[in-house]
């Protein structure tokens, strides 16, 4: 007790003066919440920078090129027998429309009045290879038309379309063979004239793939339309899956070493790089199954198995979040287990699960490894599919596939439509995100 | 309905419900309740008393099986229940538990509305036969429970949306809907307010008229005020039971006096 009396006797302080020790913890604190605030400043800007560059990259694909022509569909070349048989008119190819489109030409450069030294043949090389094709396609559709003038209107090929852009310049096209300065002089004069002008593209986002040899007609469409397949394989295979094993694993299963195992792998799977379902796609779906390659069946499972894992950690996440006083008070009344679950813990896990498998499917969408094993990179779908079984088995693409596909093209006018892709991904990749976070705010239940 | 009313008139208050008998509750290795034997009666409000952790919920629990839902209890011993016995293999929990319903510590309406709280249980056991029977059956139950003149206007508003003693009071109707023969009540009252737990006592109270109640509570005035016989539960053994009165006056064992006199807890 004596010891206490002889403590120092505290020294008297002043609340109104800070002491060294608060000036220490305060300093800390306000440098931890600069490097929060210049951490998530560099997240932004660089979220910014990305956004930035991929629309300035990717917005020229939303802009294509297009020449204004009146075609003579001159009934000599296109239907030499005369009598209108479909069978007949398809025995053209494409080559006995060419001349038909330099005739085009050569008339609206003499109508303008335009002075050039190119040959008409010469002319036609400003048109896109597709243009031909387009022509016959709309004969055969129209076989009663043959005779007649019609107006078109032709993508301006991808040397073209780059000049308008500015992507190509006379400097630049030295050694090219597809383009010379005296088709840019022409091309300049049918600008001035107006028949040749850029304008919003819409067979970007639903027209096919294209040949190397005519960027200017590629489109995202059919292999939306492949990703929407293997979404739909996804959606009906891992959400019933993934959440009945989660409901079985978090509310019926014994807690033993079986379960423990079970748990460790399915958390162990999320983390498995996407590649190797890939390869295990390849392996079992298509060398042992014998599905057919490149097609969304086999993508959507190969998909199945790499969400699987993500839709069932975030449901038993959301099913272990139900406080268990819903359970008890669904037993206490004489609910069985199964009705337990069923009426009152799965309702209310519902946008949990709904939120997950949003996420998983988003992730899905964007995945592009897995593809690459199974075929859906690099194949060309010129046609989109006509019925859901044709989509589901017929080869096609999917659009991170496709993106990689225009990337690895040496002609620059698919880079610009690689970033006008990833612009299509990203909208898809937002707008499931969006939807997961309304829905998780908007049936979010808190206790 | 009536002959068995009168039958059981004739036997008098002292018709045993529930008969346990050395009854032992293992959680893994901890061995939870030792040894306890007791009889319940009927249309009487027992009250289960002690100190926390000496295993009073866990033997209510045992009355409805509801340690069943926890995978490492085990729990050996015979509880009957009108003489049959409710571990036998033969007894489906489920149809146990519509006949033994029970009422939690924390108010838990489900998340629906007032009526379909109610409604739950008759649905899922196929009490009513049409949308008029059900409804019967949902204003008896929540007039038993004390709350209809509360909720009868705003039957579909849901069930979270009541203060906590109502909740309580629905959570009671939701029991009592299913028409069980005994109530179980884990400390009903101990997350209300004073007003709330006068309210829910006044209710236990009438609800003796038509069950044998088991009440588990912290509070020995509570013990005191509701019930008419009492069991003092102390580290997993049943120290002492009788009547509420003489429990509380004169108490056989020093362990139960010093408890209520406030030496022991």
């Amino acid at each position: 007790m004596t010891d206490a009396i002889q403590k120092p006797e505290k020294k008297k302080s002043s609340l109104l003066q800070l002491d060294a020790r608060t000036r220490t913890r305060n300093a800390a604190e306000t440098r931890f919440k600069a490097y929060g605030m210049i951490a998530i400043a560099f997240g932004l800007l660089m979220l910014s920078i990305l956004v930035f560059n991929i629309v300035t990259r990717g917005a020229g694909a939303y802009q294509q090129t297009f020449v204004a022509l009146e075609v003579e569909l001159l009934a000599g070349k296109l239907d030499k027998k005369g009598n209108r048989d479909l069978d007949d008119i398809k025995k053209v190819s494409t080559f006995g429309y060419t001349p038909l489109l330099s005739n085009a030409l050569e008339a609206k450069v003499i109508e303008l009045g335009i002075e050039t030294d190119l040959k008409a043949k010469k002319m036609v090389g400003i048109l896109s290879k597709s243009a031909a094709a387009q022509v016959r396609d709309y004969v055969l559709n129209n076989p009663n038309k043959i005779g007649e003038t019609i107006g078109f209107e032709f993508l301006a090929s991808s040397r073209v379309d780059g000049y308008l852009k500015g992507r190509v310049n006379r400097d630049s096209i030295g050694n090219d063979k597809n383009i010379s300065p005296a088709q840019l002089d022409l091309v300049d004069a049918l600008k001035a004239e107006g028949s040749l002008a850029k304008r919003f593209n819409m067979s970007f986002i639903t027209g096919s793939d294209a040949s190397d040899a005519r960027p200017e007609a590629a489109g995202m469409g059919t292999s939306m339309i492949g990703s929407f397949f293997m979404m739909l394989v996804v959606l009906v295979l891992a959400l019933p899956i993934g959440v009945a094993a989660s409901i079985y694993l978090e509310e019926f299963a014994p807690k033993n070493w079986i379960t423990d195992i079970i748990e460790v792998n399915i958390s162990n799977l999320a983390a498995v790089p996407s590649i190797v379902f890939g390869i295990l796609g390849l392996a079992v779906f298509i060398n042992y199954m014998h599905l057919p390659n490149s097609a969304p069946l086999v993508g959507g499972l190969v998909l199945t198995l790499m969400t699987l894992p993500t839709i069932i950690i975030s449901t038993r996440a959301s099913l272990k979040a139900v406080p268990p006083s819903i359970r008890d008070a669904a037993l206490g009344v004489g609910a069985s287990k199964m009705q337990s679950v069923f009426h009152h813990v799965l309702p209310l896990a519902a946008p949990g699960i709904l939120t997950g498998t949003i996420i998983g499917l988003a992730q899905a969408l964007g995945e592009t490894a897995p593809l690459l094993l199974i075929g859906m990179v690099g194949f060309i779908a010129s046609n989109p599919p006509d019925s859901i079984a044709t989509g589901l088995l017929s080869p096609n693409s999917a659009m991170p596939a496709q993106i990689y596909e225009w990337a690895k093209r040496a002609d620059p006018a698919f880079y610009e439509r690689a970033w006008g892709g990833i612009i299509i991904l990203l909208v898809f990749l937002v707008t499931m995100n969006t939807i997961a976070v309304i829905l998780r705010r908007r049936f979010e239940r808190r206790w | 309905m009536n002959d068995k009313n009168i039958m059981e008139s004739h036997m008098g208050t002292t018709a045993i419900k529930i008969s346990a008998r050395d009854v032992q509750v293992y959680y893994g290795d901890n061995h939870a309740i030792k040894d306890v034997s007791i009889d319940i009666e009927d249309k009487t409000v027992t009250a289960f008393i002690g100190p926390s952790g000496c295993g009073k919920s866990t033997f209510l629990r045992c009355l409805n099986r509801m340690n069943d839902t926890i995978d490492i209890c085990k729990v050996t011993g015979s509880i009957r229940i009108d003489d049959e016995d409710i571990y036998d293999r033969r007894v489906d929990p489920v149809q146990l538990r519509a006949k033994v319903g029970m009422v939690f510590q924390k108010p838990n309406p489900f998340p629906k509305s007032i009526y379909d709280n109610v409604a739950y249980g008759p649905r899922i056991h196929g009490l009513a036969q049409n949308k008029a029977d059900l409804d019967e059956i949902v204003e008896r139950a929540l007039r038993r429970g004390a709350i209809w003149n509360e909720v009868k206007d705003r039957l579909q508003s849901p069930g979270t949306g009541l203060s906590g003693g109502q909740q309580q009071r629905l959570c009671i109707a939701r029991a009592v809907a299913t028409e069980p023969e005994v109530l179980l009540m884990d400390e009903p009252c101990s997350a209300l307010d004073p007003i709330a737990t006068a309210q829910v006592e006044e209710l236990i109270d009438e609800l003796r008229q038509s069950f044998s109640v088991v009440i588990v509570t912290h509070s020995m005035q509570q013990a005191a005020r509701v019930s008419q016989k009492t069991a003092f539960f102390h580290l997993g053994n049943m120290v002492e039971y009788g009547e509420t009165g003489q429990i509380f006056t004169t108490p056989q064992d020093p362990r139960t006096e010093s408890y209520i006199t406030g030496r022991i807890g």
